[in-house]
């Protein structure tokens, strides 16, 4: 038994990845999640519109933490504020009681809000947009998606890509008159379809099932939706590059979609986490897909209010993407000579794609 | 004169400071069998990585069908790799029909004399030995010029793999140039010619015969006690082999084993004979090992 203990813990010793999924994974999340984890929102951001805005704006209290005032905009223009995501409560003052049109999208914040409208002695009425019932299953369903769609693109694509590098199938496609994009896109394009496909059975099913409703445009869906799913799979294709076999490639899959998971705000509002762990949720990629699946199924914004997503997305999809491609290409295609070439015809790619 | 079908010149490979393949020339003409042989590690495996444009040489240059391995130049070339290369997942026919999209070519499935033995049974539940056949019609459907197999016959029992050396024959006889590594002498010996390796060296090319030479064994009478010959012979570091129950001691005058034998207590006679493929590439290889300049020297393994 103890030859067996000493064989496994060298085995260990050698074994990078796990050793530092054992020992270094655990401190990261402890430290990273002590601060993220947390459903209180001490800062909700407010606007406040309508004739008694300053007034109004001045007696407001934490935790509405005003960004804006102007008092020339009506309810309309309040409403349009609410559903472009300028803010999580707009209060429309007038003569009587002041209305806070609280984004119901914004869950956390939402519930904060009302729960703080109600101890305002009756001078803050509250109306909850987009999700008028807090029904948490609104807000998680469109980040579902997102998470559905994360799974397929890193988890289910590295482990296809590499499971061809175990099997000695990718050698011998190498040897085969492909291009390098025909094998790449080849290889992607079925999950790519897999992963839409369960994108929209999941959106019909969590409207169907829960009364989810998709009041925006489904042209923005799609487009962030591919451009979500170009960098997921981009992710996939780069750690099935890196990995020697499926266990490394699940390993390093599931630590880059565990703080997709945690950090992105599905779970946890971005709002109320440390501005030090914060960060971090920007930098992935499912923060702004739930903005642009939150905004399009349950506040009908448009897409004047949803490029900034939009726009990150599509940096990350190429940016993920190129790289991937060209990682992957060079398992395809010999790499540069080891030493310099003495003669033209020694630098003639295998690929043969130009 | 046409040129060859394979040619590598001068062809070095270098992985960090470890040297695979030391300047190698060789060639593959259309219509012969050219073996490749040499132990572990020699550097067959990666020169025929660097034919078929996996890997690029560090130095040298490789040709195939006199232009640098291309995409076009893949088109013409069938390649069976020691683990295959076929999709375990998928049917016989699935393989072959994926194979001849990749070639653009149509009727392999309908052709194969393989698939219908496999059945509708996934290749991962197939027999080796039909694999190997499978992975034979998968590089042959789209009639390359140019067959390259690694290790084809490895694990595979003796009428398999008598079956797959008539499907070798059969096509050097329409043409194909055909490159074939092996751990068999049987097998080294039906290629038309031969190329050793050791250490990432060529030490040797040619006929079996015109490699073998006047190289000689000296063979120990059957009717001694052969295990006693073997161990004494064995302990004085003499090269040493046993076929059956013929204890042969390769590039050394029997007069010196005869003295062997007699110090270590066994009295038998001893007689020269014509040294065969396995003990010249014995020979080759301790030279390799103990002579004073090994040519490539490192401890450290690479794919080969």
């Amino acid at each position: 038994m103890w030859a067996m203990i000493v064989k496994e813990f060298l085995e260990l010793r050698r074994d990078r990845r796990t050793m530092a999924m054992i020992i270094v994974l655990p401190l990261v999340l402890l430290v990273v999640f002590g601060y993220a984890a947390s459903f209180n929102v001490n800062d909700i951001s407010t606007r406040v519109v309508g004739p008694r805005a300053d007034q109004v704006a001045a007696e407001l209290r934490g935790p509405f933490d005003v960004e804006g005032v102007d008092p020339a905009a009506d309810e309309a223009a309040a409403r349009d504020m609410l559903r472009d995501g300028d803010a999580d409560v707009v209060v429309v003052t007038g003569t009587g009681p002041s209305t806070a049109l609280v984004d119901g999208s914004q869950l956390f914040s939402a519930q904060t809000a009302v729960a703080a409208a109600a101890k305002s002695d009756g001078r803050l009425r509250p109306d909850v947009l987009y999700n008028p019932d807090l029904k948490t299953s609104w807000v998680m369903v469109p980040a579902l998606i997102g998470m559905i769609l994360t799974f397929i693109g890193t988890i289910i694509t590295s482990i296809g890509l590499v499971r061809e590098r175990q099997a000695g199938t990718l050698e011998q496609l190498a040897v085969m008159p492909f291009r390098p994009s025909d094998v790449i896109v080849g290889k992607i394009a079925p999950y790519f379809v897999l992963a839409a496909v369960d994108m929209v059975i999941v959106a019909v099913v969590g409207s169907l099932l829960f009364d989810v409703p998709f009041i925006g445009s489904p042209l923005i869906f799609v487009v962030g939706g591919a451009l979500f799913l170009f960098t997921v799979l981009g992710i996939g294709v780069l750690i099935s590059t890196v990995s020697q076999n499926q266990g490394q490639a699940t390993q390093l899959a599931l630590m880059t979609m565990l703080p997709q998971i945690l950090l992105s705000g599905m779970i946890f509002p971005l709002e109320s986490m440390a501005a030090g762990v914060r960060w971090i949720g920007y930098l992935l990629p499912l923060t702004y897909f739930i903005q642009i699946a939150n905004g399009t199924m349950l506040r009908a914004a448009p897409i004047s209010a949803q490029w900034i997503p939009l726009v990150v997305l599509a940096g990350m999809a190429t940016l993920v993407f190129t790289a991937a491609v060209l990682r992957f290409r060079r398992d395809l295609a010999p790499r540069r000579r080891a030493t310099p070439p003495s003669g033209p015809e020694r630098t003639a790619p295998l690929a043969g794609a130009r | 004169m046409s040129e060859p079908l394979a040619h590598a010149d001068g062809v070095t490979r270098r992985f960090g400071d470890f040297t695979a393949v030391d300047d190698v020339t060789m060639t593959v003409e259309a219509g012969e069998i050219v073996g490749l042989l040499g132990a572990n590690g020699a550097g067959k495996t990666t020169l025929i990585r660097m034919l078929l444009g996996l890997v690029l040489p560090s130095e040298g240059t490789i040709r195939l069908f006199g232009r640098p391995p291309s995409r076009e130049t893949r088109v013409r070339l069938g390649y069976v790799p020691q683990g295959l290369g076929l999709y375990t997942d998928l049917t016989a026919v699935e393989n072959l029909d994926f194979v001849a999209h990749a070639f653009a070519h149509n009727g392999l499935p309908e052709t194969s004399k393989v698939a219908p033995e496999a059945g509708g049974r996934l290749v991962g539940d197939i027999g080796l030995g039909l694999q190997r056949r499978l992975a034979f019609e998968a590089a042959l459907g789209h009639e390359p010029g140019l067959l390259i197999l690694d290790e084809p016959t490895s694990g595979v029992d003796p009428l398999s793999r008598t079956r797959l050396w008539d499907t070798i024959h059969v096509q050097a006889e329409r043409g194909v140039g055909v490159l074939v590594t092996t751990h068999y002498m049987q097998e080294a010996q039906q290629c038309d010619r031969l190329v050793l390796m050791s250490r990432g060296r060529r030490v040797a090319a040619g006929s079996d015969a015109d490699i073998i030479g006047s190289t000689t064994a000296a063979e120990v009478d059957p009717a001694a006690d052969w295990s006693r010959a073997f161990a004494v012979l064995d302990a004085a570091g003499l090269p040493v082999t046993l076929a059956g129950r013929r204890v042969r001691v390769a590039d050394t005058p029997p007069e010196r084993v005869r003295d062997v034998l007699a110090a270590g207590g066994v009295e038998a006679g001893v007689r020269s004979v014509p040294a065969t493929l396995e003990e010249k590439m014995i020979i080759i290889e301790r030279a390799a090992t103990s002579g004073p300049s090994a040519p490539v020297a490192s401890t450290r393994t690479a794919s080969t």
